[in-house]
């Protein structure tokens, strides 16, 4: 086990080297001058000229991507180039407000989906399996950004029930904050989940060792989550583990609606004003955290299916 | 055990209490907030910010040794009125100014007593340093002659000295002591004069203010302010909607007004006149672009009262570079007839086919996809396809647009800015030579390439540059306007103006005429 989870964090070196690079590279090739977003479009030649200078941006191409290289290796990413302040302050600001949300719509996601899921698959071709399909092809199709503005526009503009946006601040008030653009995410995710969850569940029932439980007389509650849905749970994890990623994605568009602080947001920011070491260190962070979800996914495998654990 | 029935209940029962549970969200009695659509501040330094947005915080803590009234701009010398100075003279040449400042303007936080070492180095620091610094190369010296007396000579005479220099935002008065005492963190924790004063720099959320308690004159009457940063539009839109801010800037798109007007009709909508000058350039490098037929006939192909309507109520008229209320513009009735370029299609067609292309032609033309831009391009493109010219248009994001423009790979772009009321500054920004864009992205914006692939306007502005007179500067002035429109490679379209939307709950506590795209909360109070 400790040999395979160090060949897999090696494994995480060159992909890690390859994102920096791809970042770099495409961050170079796309039309935009930081220089003429911080300064502005009348900004004259000179003054272009002494920001590029004091920013760094005049040095050859291949001198900036040693250096860039040598500091992500001591996760040194320097300065916003608008703002001048360390990236690692802006990091240190907004990667919790992603986790936080992550972690909120994953768990909400779970806990809508799977049981959502396990009761469709027992009441197989009746009306709450019809419901989840139309639930889930609603969540399948449904812009995040969209959904996001309606929940908004209902709970908050309209119930006010929930805050219009912000982080809000200390443990209740953050949950506060937090519900609406987390359950936006879990909707989505449950949508996924809850379809996922009654295929995984449909295949194991039809098993032998689910009719024999039936037959030793096992209550059916007993039945579907001890031993067809623990059965079910290795598909199913792969399915958490792509629907954590995915909440990377949104969670972009959801920290701009709800205006919430956090990677996304702080990236599409930087993206739009080509600030270049913000982008850089973004996108490193999001490349991370692909990564360990991965690992953190093939580590569930090998202690759930003994079998691979085996072949290991 | 729970039934479905149960169930059911309860949730329709909670949702009930919910209709009549008190809102959660209520307007704080003695806070102002305001927000912005950028991702975040960058500065607060009136000397280091970048970001238009950041200006709502600085103009709140910093202030101008002379101001326009509120909500105005200066366009006449006779138009400032006295501020951190209290008085001031110019010699005969206009190059020497000498400022008697008001005594007893004490810097936030007790950093003292603004004197006239702190003004001297407010100006001397705009020169030398900041982000603007070729805005300022005319100041030759800015000295105390005494603990409340500036004196500063200028290399070449300005009768617009005051809107061109003394009320911009580089030179607003800071304090030399606490610059010097606080470094680096001057820039997000600056010392001004102004009724606020900061109590937080949030890079993420924005900036936090309380009034500023032993301010010189009527103290603010809302205690605290926060400017705020919501980029995305619909959550900009919620926030002002639900109550949680009381300002928000604008979208400035076609039908954006009506809309927030329909649904919350008692909202206040200040607009500044003219806002954004929205200027074409013709790129002069570019074929067919050089044919003055062909230029003409596009002039003639744009209808501009179609902008103006689309974007109503938010723009506004202009015949030539700078808009008819600034001191050069001018009106249409004042213009030759030749130079009116109304929208005429016919007359379009002739010159093109004067111009060799009875047949049409086709442009290549990139925007930008912010709303302003592309919606202007998207108009302009389908009224010149009414007279056989096709544009090619390509929608890049706003960045990139900007970049590639200042690359010489755009043919017909717009440029939006807003530029003060001061004409040699416009006519500098886009027309000598020493502004032309060159392709490796180091030159000016020039677009055009005027004065340099044809000749331009240098001569005429070196002699508006020597002017004494604020009569002969604009007699000057209004000869360059001409000049330009007589030789068309860049033309003036309907300008755009700056867009904020108020709650009711506050009044700002004067009206909303013209000026930069910020003003001063000091005088707001909530009134419901």
């Amino acid at each position: 086990m400790a040999r395979y989870l160090f060949f897999r964090l090696l494994d995480m070196v060159p992909t890690v080297f390859l994102v920096l690079t791809m970042v770099f590279i495409a961050m170079r090739i796309l039309p935009g001058d930081p220089a003429l977003v911080a300064l502005g479009p009348n900004a004259d030649g000179g003054q272009l000229e002494a920001f590029r200078e004091k920013m760094g941006l005049n040095e050859p191409l291949g001198l900036q991507y040693v250096t860039f290289l040598g500091n992500a290796v001591r996760f040194d990413f320097g300065h916003s180039l608008m703002s001048d302040v360390p990236i690692g302050t802006l990091i240190a600001n907004n990667l919790p407000h992603t986790i936080y949300l992550t972690i909120a719509s994953v768990v909400l996601g779970l806990v809508m989906g799977i049981p959502f899921g396990v009761y469709a698959a027992t009441q197989r071709n009746k009306l709450p399996d019809s419901a989840l399909r139309i639930y889930s092809l609603i969540g399948y199709a449904i812009p995040d950004f969209y959904l996001a503005a309606v929940l908004l526009i209902v709970f908050s503009l309209n119930l006010g029930w929930f805050p219009i946006n912000g982080e809000g601040s200390g443990f209740w008030d953050g949950l506060h904050h937090i519900f609406l653009p987390a359950l936006t995410l879990a909707m989505l995710k449950s949508a996924f989940l809850g379809r996922l969850t009654r295929t995984s569940l449909l295949e194991v029932l039809g098993r032998d060792y689910v009719r024999t439980a039936r037959a030793k007389g096992a209550r059916e509650s007993r039945v579907i989550y001890r031993h067809a849905l623990r059965n079910a749970m290795l598909p199913l994890s792969t399915g958490i583990g792509i629907s954590i990623l995915a909440t990377l994605s949104g969670s972009v568009a959801i920290e701009l609606v709800f205006n919430r602080p956090g990677i996304g947001r702080l990236l599409i920011n930087a993206i739009q004003e080509r600030d270049y070491p913000v982008i850089q260190a973004g996108v490193m962070m999001f490349a991370f955290f692909v990564i360990l979800v991965n690992l953190a996914m093939d580590i569930v495998y090998l202690i759930a299916d003994p079998r691979i654990r085996m072949k290991s | 055990m729970i039934t479905r029935r149960a169930l059911i209940g309860t949730a329709i029962a909670t949702s009930a209490m919910g209709l009549y549970m008190p809102r959660l969200r209520a307007a704080a009695a003695d806070t102002l907030r305001f927000a912005s659509s950028a991702g975040g501040p960058r500065k607060t330094d009136p000397n280091q910010t970048t970001q238009g947005s950041d200006n709502w915080a600085v103009i709140q803590m910093f202030e101008y040794l002379v101001m326009p009234p509120d909500g105005t701009f200066g366009v006449k010398p006779e138009d400032f009125q006295p501020w951190l100075a209290e008085s001031w003279t110019t010699s005969d040449d206009s190059k020497t100014w000498v400022f008697k400042l008001r005594q007893g303007v004490q810097f936030h936080k007790g950093y003292g007593e603004m004197t006239a070492d702190d003004v001297a180095r407010s100006f001397l620091r705009a020169r030398d340093e900041g982000v603007s610094t070729s805005n300022y190369t005319n100041l030759t010296d800015v000295s105390a002659s005494s603990k409340y007396e500036v004196t500063i000579k200028l290399k070449n005479p300005d009768p617009m000295f005051l809107s061109s220099t003394v009320a911009t935002r580089n030179v607003m008065v800071v304090s030399k002591k606490a610059e010097a005492e606080l470094g680096e963190k001057f820039a997000t924790e600056p010392i001004g004069t102004g009724p606020y004063q900061i109590d937080r720099f949030d890079s993420e959320r924005g900036m936090f203010l309380s009034r500023h308690e032993g301010y010189w004159g009527e103290p603010a009457i809302i205690p605290k302010v926060e400017c705020l940063y919501i980029a995305d539009t619909t959550a900009r839109t919620l926030a002002l909607m639900s109550g949680d801010v009381d300002m928000i800037e604008g979208v400035r798109q076609p039908g954006w007004v009506p809309q927030i007007q329909a649904q919350k009709p008692d909202l206040i909508f200040d607009m500044t006149a003219p806002g954004s000058f929205n200027t074409l350039f013709f790129n002069l490098s570019k074929e067919p672009l050089q044919n003055i037929q062909l230029r003409k006939a596009i002039m003639h192909g744009i209808n501009k009262q179609e902008i103006v309507d689309a974007l109503t109520p938010m723009s506004n008229m202009s015949y030539t570079l700078n808009p008819p209320n600034y001191p050069t513009g001018f009106k249409l009735e004042d213009l030759p007839e030749d130079l009116r370029y109304e929208y005429n299609p016919d007359e379009a067609k002739k010159l093109l086919a004067d111009a060799g292309f009875a047949g049409g032609l086709t442009i290549p033309v990139n925007t930008s996809q912010r709303e302003d831009y592309s919606t202007q391009h998207l108009i302009i493109q389908e009224q010149l396809s009414q007279i056989g010219i096709k544009i090619d248009l390509k929608i890049l994001d706003h960045s990139a647009y900007h970049a590639t423009n200042r690359q010489n790979l755009n043919t017909l772009n717009i440029n939006s800015s807003s530029l003060p009321p001061v004409p040699l500054y416009v006519f500098n920004q886009y027309a000598p030579s020493s502004a032309n864009m060159t392709e490796d992205g180091k030159g000016g914006a020039n677009y055009s390439h005027y004065g340099v692939l044809m000749p331009g306007v240098d001569d005429l502005l070196d002699q508006m540059l020597q002017t004494t007179t604020f009569d002969d500067y604009v007699a000057k002035g209004r000869e360059v306007e001409l000049k330009i429109q007589r030789d068309l490679p860049m033309a003036g379209l309907p300008t755009l103006s700056y867009l904020v939307v108020r709650s009711p709950r506050i009044d700002i506590g004067f009206p909303i005429k013209s000026g930069y795209a910020y003003w001063r909360f000091c005088k707001a109070k909530i009134v419901a």
